[in-house]
């Protein structure tokens, strides 16, 4: 048996415009995906913000309905099976809310664990053990009001592996939080692993889904491009160099003349402090260095890098520059 | 099978409990509608109406205890769902196995028991500020009347509070519906006062019967037949109330899940 089938899945989301005359505007979220996910396995969502992502877990997770398609989580369909498979499901989704800030990080546990139906002579022993595995024991009595965005992270993965259960969805765990902070949580999520947890990732970091995840989907406006390991995926850029360019301001006529190289396939612009990175993916690779440096002519250049594609190029190409 | 699930679901409800009592010991919203707002009321009650009366003393305290126990109820338990979207927990609370039911139940159940704060305080007041006598005359069945009072009131909250949720529109009305209340209820004076149209409209509010019983066995004027009708009246309400809430807080959760309305991004 699979950990989840996903057949044509399908979310619609309507709202209205207007006081008088209302209009109604229809925005679909995620638009007729399918995929599997084996248990055990570490499966990757992937994708830019407002890709579907976020609405596909909650659908996964019981708390969103379909608009259109089935999907079954631990052989339970999420629709008419809910209530059996949220006691074997946990889930926890980026950002700091859905924890109580006024109770300490050991009631919100003792709390939740109330609320899984953990036997209260198991929960004084687990509680303690994942403030641990979180690394949150010595603040443990303390309100949650005055935890860091990373500690109400690491207190959502404790409270969601509270009733043990067979299958995680961690929807953008590490968003926002400090590298020390996020490199310790993706720790956390490989010894998850370890313990042969079937676990649902989203993320847009490609780091973290090429560092731990076995399969990734990748998901842009609603739909699946791409589904494969990080190996294959890199594949689709097999046949590309990237030149990254540091440039100090890039107007969109320079972008335009990039786009226009015949060697070039895809442009994509990452800020980073005062100034940006232009990756640009070519089929050239050194060769065309001259050529972008033309395109780029009159701007203040930094430094010019020409390298192996990465799993982020793969996913730029995938996505179209939009990452 | 089903009483392992009933000794958890109660589990909830005591958890639940304990955990309410805990973030709104310190909220100054709840504990001006617990202590200050009916101290006010006691005050201004005990300036009008004791001195043609001074019997009527133990009417005053019961009365505006009565009403801390409505305003606390209207506004902390109605707003127990909703609060929970706000603060981006009722989509943890909806994802775990136990039915939300017993989760407002335990809020209710600790909101209400806080509010009997409100008479205690009234009592008090009236006692060491005013030197009034206060006895109250028939103290079993006054004790017994406050136990249906309580769960009266707590699973009126089981309906109050999903209708905030499905109409935010009637969330609006809130204000407006904690005066009216002490009114039909007859909570600070007899409702024989108001004009007789509105006395269908009292015997159809949980807490008139609550009132009703609660100030006639503190006067002493509780006879069987009228504290079995009182007792009877509250326990129908709160049974209907029960079997009411579980099938709409059942739609309410699936509305909200269809509409995407759990959370608030």
């Amino acid at each position: 048996m699979k950990a989840i089938q996903v057949e044509h899945l399908r979310r619609v989301f309507k709202t209205t415009i207007g006081v008088l005359r209302r209009t109604v505007k229809q925005v679909v979220a995620v638009d007729d995906i399918s995929f599997d996910v084996e248990p055990g396995e570490l499966f990757g969502l992937l994708g830019p913000n407002g890709a579907g992502k976020t609405t596909t877990v909650k659908m996964l997770t019981t708390l969103l309905i379909p608009t259109g398609g089935t999907a079954r989580v631990l052989g339970e369909d999420v629709v008419h099976h809910a209530e059996r498979l949220r006691a074997r499901i946990g889930f926890i989704f980026g950002g700091e809310r859905g924890l109580y800030w006024r109770l300490s990080g050991y009631d919100n546990l003792r709390y939740f664990s109330s609320l899984y139906h953990v036997e209260p002579e198991v929960a004084k022993k687990r509680i303690p053990y994942l403030l641990e595995l979180v690394g949150l024991s010595d603040r443990a009595k303390e309100k949650v009001d005055g935890y860091s965005r990373g500690m109400k992270q690491r207190l959502h993965i404790a409270r969601t592996l509270l009733h043990d259960p067979e299958m995680l969805f961690l929807d953008e765990p590490t968003m926002g939080l400090d590298p020390v902070g996020a490199r310790e949580l993706r720790h956390v999520i490989r010894d998850l692993q370890a313990e042969k947890k079937t676990i649902l990732l989203t993320t847009h970091y490609m780091f973290e889904a090429d560092a731990l995840c076995q399969r990734l989907a990748v998901i842009n406006k609603g739909r699946i491009i791409a589904l494969d390991t990080p190996a294959g995926l890199k594949r689709h850029v097999k046949d590309l160099a990237v030149v990254d360019v540091e440039v100090f301001g890039i107007p969109d006529e320079n972008l335009a003349r990039l786009r226009a190289l015949p060697s070039v396939d895809t442009v994509s612009v990452e800020d980073v402090d005062q100034r940006q990175i232009v990756r640009v993916q070519t089929t050239e690779g050194s060769a065309s260095v001259p050529a972008i440096v033309a395109a780029l002519g009159g701007l203040r250049l930094g430094k010019v890098n020409v390298r192996e594609p990465s799993l982020e190029d793969a996913y730029v190409r995938l996505v179209g520059g939009e990452a | 099978m089903k009483l392992v699930a009933l000794r958890q679901n109660l589990r909830v409800v005591a958890s639940t409990f304990e955990v309410t009592l805990k973030m709104t010991a310190v909220d100054s919203f709840v504990l001006f509608g617990i202590l200050i707002q009916p101290l006010i009321l006691a005050v201004l009650a005990i300036w009008i109406l004791t001195p043609k009366d001074p019997t009527q003393a133990i009417f005053v305290v019961i009365g505006s205890g009565m009403t801390g126990l409505w305003s606390t109820l209207l506004f902390v338990g109605g707003n127990s769902i909703t609060r929970e979207r706000w603060t981006g927990t009722l989509e943890s609370l909806v994802a775990q196995p136990t039915p939300l039911a017993f989760i407002v139940f335990g809020k209710n159940l600790a909101s209400v028991l806080q509010s009997l704060l409100s008479m205690i305080a009234s009592y008090a007041l009236a006692a060491l500020l005013f030197h009034m006598d206060l006895r109250i005359a028939q103290p079993l069945p006054f004790a017994i009347s406050l136990l249906f009072t309580v769960f009266a009131f707590v699973c009126f909250g089981l309906i109050i509070a999903p209708l905030f949720l499905l109409n935010p529109a009637v969330q609006q009305w809130q204000n407006a519906m904690e005066f009216p209340v002490y009114i039909l209820a007859g909570f600070l004076f007899p409702i024989a006062l108001l004009p007789g149209w509105t006395t269908p409209v009292s015997y159809l509010l949980a807490p008139y019967w609550a009132a009703r019983a609660l100030h006639a066995t503190s006067s002493g004027s509780a006879t069987p037949g009228d504290l079995a009708l009182c007792w009877g009246m509250m326990g129908l309400f709160g049974v209907l109330y029960l079997v009411f809430s579980r099938s709409l807080l059942r739609v309410i959760v699936r509305k909200a899940r269809a509409d995407a309305t759990l959370g608030l991004e």
